[in-house]
This record gives C-alpha cells, structure tokens and sequence, in this order.
C-alpha cells in the first residue's frame, strides 16, 4: 500500500508543547471552572500566571485534572481528599517505577 | 444474554439495607476504581459494580429486579419475562452514569439495557464550559482514548493508522460502538504517559461551535528486550564468566533498530550499570541509555566442563563468603 496519498494527522504533545487556558483545561476535563480554581487553592494543579485568566496549565496538569475529575465524580471525594489521593498515586507510580528498573515489578 | 447477580457483585445478601449497600458499593468502587487499580479488568469491575449499585440503590427499581431476578442465578441463560415490570415507574435520573472513562456514559451491559432501558444518557450531553446558550453554538465535546506504540515508534517516529470505537447514540436512542479510523503521525521522543492533542478530532459541535479535539495518550506495548523508565531505557546485558573478568566488546542493540559497540571492561561487576549517554528515547534532551550486565554460568555437564571448573577454582584463592560470619 503505498502512502503517498495518505494525509498523517499530526498532534501537538500536550506534557510540552501545549499550556492550556482555564477554558481549555475545564472541556478537556469536563469540570467547571470554579472546581479547577478550588483544585489550585489546594496544589492540586499549578499553573504559570497570577490570575485565573492568565493560568496556563502544563506539564502533567491535564492527566491530573482528568484524574481528579474521576476521583470527585466517581468516588464523591472532596476536594481535600483528592490532593492527598494524587500525591499517594503519584508516590506509588514512582515506587513501581523503581521497582521496573531494578527488574523487580 | 446471561443473569447478572447484582446482590453477589456488591457482596451483599439479598436483604441488605440500603446503607449496606452503599457501604458495600463505595468500598469496592474505591479499590476498583481505574484510576487506582492498574490491573487489566479493574476497569470492567468498575462498570460491572458501577450497575449493580445503580439498580440496587434505586427503589423501584430493586424491587423490580428482585421480582423478576428470583429465581435466577447468576451467569445463567436470561430473558426478561414479558411484563416483568408491570405497575413499576421508572422514575428518570435513576440510570447508570459511570462517569469513568472520559465521559462515554451509556454504557450498560445488554442486561441492563434489556431491563432498564436507557436509564438516562448523558452520551454527548454535557456541553463546554463557558458557554450561556445564546444562539445555541456548542463547542464538541473532547475525546480521550488510549493507544500502544512500539519503543521503536518513539525513537525514529511513525506513521500508523489506529481503530477507535466510540459509543454512541442513534436516533433510537441504542447505545452502539462505531469504528472509526484515524491515520496518526507519532512523533519522534513521544514518551509512555504523554498525550497527542489532536485538534478537531473530538465530538462534532453543535451550531457553529466548532468540533470538540481528541487526546491520545501513549503507552509502550510491553517489550521483551528493554525496560523503559520516562525517556531512559534499560537492558539486561548477559555475560560470560571469562568476559566480565577479561572485558570484552559487545554490539548492542537500541531499540532505533541500529546497534551500539560497547567495550566491556576487564573485571565489570553483575548489575553494575553502564551509562550510554543521549542514547535513550530523544528528545531536546534525550533519555540514556543504560546496559546492566548480567554474569551467566554456563552449566557443568562433560567432564571436560567439570575438570575446567575445577581448574578455575583451583586458580584462584576466593571465598565469596568470607564476610558472612554467624
């Protein structure tokens, strides 16, 4: 199959390439604005900028954001206990990590 | 179509209380949950729970089903008997809403549907943020969907066509699947977890709001030579007792399909990394590439072999044990 004929869609990375308004990080992740802005109180997210209209959210912002809408919608977690739930998850993603160099996992 | 227990999903009996139930649902969704759970069915569990207890949870409808599901067991043969739910109303609101998986609600199992119905949809529902419905333009809704790449994709990029299956509704209001196929350009230095924002790609929008984009997030098919850890990349490196004494000069193979020349040094120590700089998935700045040696004892079985071994040991004056004092 030859192809010269075939248009490749090409997508932007998001982790470095994209730094998302709080428009787009709220469809992306389907929650509303006004819980986004809570999860940055708590250090859920950290965007660049000092206003909510100037955030741009990087890096891992929209897979924590999709994740911490799935713990809030699916689990009725709060928006305390989904701080705390991201940052155990993330502890224990670097442990499975070392554990996957060491050939251990 | 086959039964589903929902009392022995949620590990309840028959005559659970409404707030035994709940405890029940809440503690296995928490341990289910895909977002928590990475193993391979956690996300089915999820769904499977997720039904159970929105029929369970709902008044009318666990008595209808505790009327109708009686006599039977679960994974047996099913068919709803005609008028199963005669003197029921099924109040709206009460549907399965998974939540889960990015906003793909609708997705009961046959079973439920055939019981239940549609429940209430909220497939392709929940329109953009932001937006005070004047003139009804809706931006489309993004999409998220996961795809399996090749360690090899990464480091040269590639081209490659894949197969997404969106559930969606037709005018009957029937949730089915729709294949649809999409020829992706992956680039160069993509890393496991990272994800491709494709603009466009996502729901259609309503009006003139323009479609909704769809993310790709990439993760790396399991591979038998080389672990990967962000953009490093490891692999195991067997030796030859008299090669990681002696030293020797190994060809390596990267996973761009080309491969290195590596002198091993006299005296390289199992599990001692050797660090080959840029050599990982590239990138701006790109990942290493790490060789761990491994010593592999070939085993005695002549008596030439024997006798060779016995040579060895008697060459040198080693006792590997010396430290382990009781």
């Amino acid at each position: 199959m030859t192809q010269t004929n075939m248009t490749w869609i090409e997508g932007a990375v998001v982790e470095t390439e994209i730094h998302m308004t709080i428009v787009e990080l709220a469809q992306a992740s389907r929650t509303p604005e006004d819980l986004i802005m809570a999860w940055v109180s708590e250090g859920v997210l950290s965007p660049a900028g000092s206003s909510p209209q100037e955030w741009r959210f990087g890096g891992d912002s929209l897979k924590r954001a999709r994740i911490a809408a799935h713990l809030t919608h699916d689990l009725d977690l709060n928006t305390p206990g989904v701080a705390l739930a991201l940052d155990l998850l993330e502890e224990i993603s670097q442990l499975r990590k070392r554990l996957q160099r060491e050939n251990l996992g | 179509m086959k039964f589903k227990d929902y009392y022995e999903t949620l590990g309840v009996a028959r005559g659970a209380t409404e707030a035994e139930i709940k405890t029940a649902y809440r503690k296995l969704a928490r341990k289910y949950h895909p977002d928590v759970n990475k193993a391979a069915d956690a996300e089915e569990k999820f769904k499977e729970l997720g039904e159970a207890y929105a029929v369970l949870k709902d008044t009318e409808k666990r008595a209808a089903y505790d009327r109708m599901g009686a006599n039977w067991k679960n994974g047996q043969d099913f068919q709803a008997p005609p008028n199963w739910n005669d003197g029921f109303e099924f109040t709206e609101g009460g549907g399965y809403n998974p939540g889960y998986g990015g906003g793909y609600e609708g997705d009961q199992s046959e079973f439920f549907e055939s019981l239940f119905g549609r429940g209430r949809h909220r497939a392709g529902g929940r329109a953009s943020q932001g937006n005070t419905g004047q003139g009804m333009h809706f931006k489309g809704q993004d999409h998220h969907a996961k795809i399996s790449i090749d360690l090899a994709d990464a480091y040269n990029g590639a081209k490659r066509t894949i197969a997404l299956h969106m559930p969606t509704l037709d005018a009957s209001g029937h949730v089915s699947t729709q294949e649809r196929k999409l020829d992706v350009s992956i680039p160069k230095g993509i890393k496991a977890g990272q994800n491709l924002r494709l603009s466009g790609q996502g729901g259609p929008g309503v009006g003139e709001g323009g479609a909704g984009d769809l993310y790709l997030e990439i993760d790396f098919l399991p591979n038998r030579l080389y672990r990967v850890d962000g953009k490093n990349v490891y692999l195991d490196l067997p030796l030859a007792p008299w090669e990681a004494a002696l030293g020797t000069t190994v060809n390596v193979p990267i996973p761009s399909g080309s491969t290195l020349e590596l002198k091993i040094p006299a005296g390289t120590a199992a599990g001692r990394k050797m660090r080959l700089k840029e050599k990982g998935i590239p990138s701006k700045e790109p990942g290493d590439f790490y060789v761990v040696p491994t010593i592999s004892l070939p085993n005695a079985e002549t008596d030439a072999q024997k006798n060779a071994y016995k040579a060895f040991e008697q060459a040198f004056d080693f006792n590997p044990r010396a430290n382990l004092k009781g």
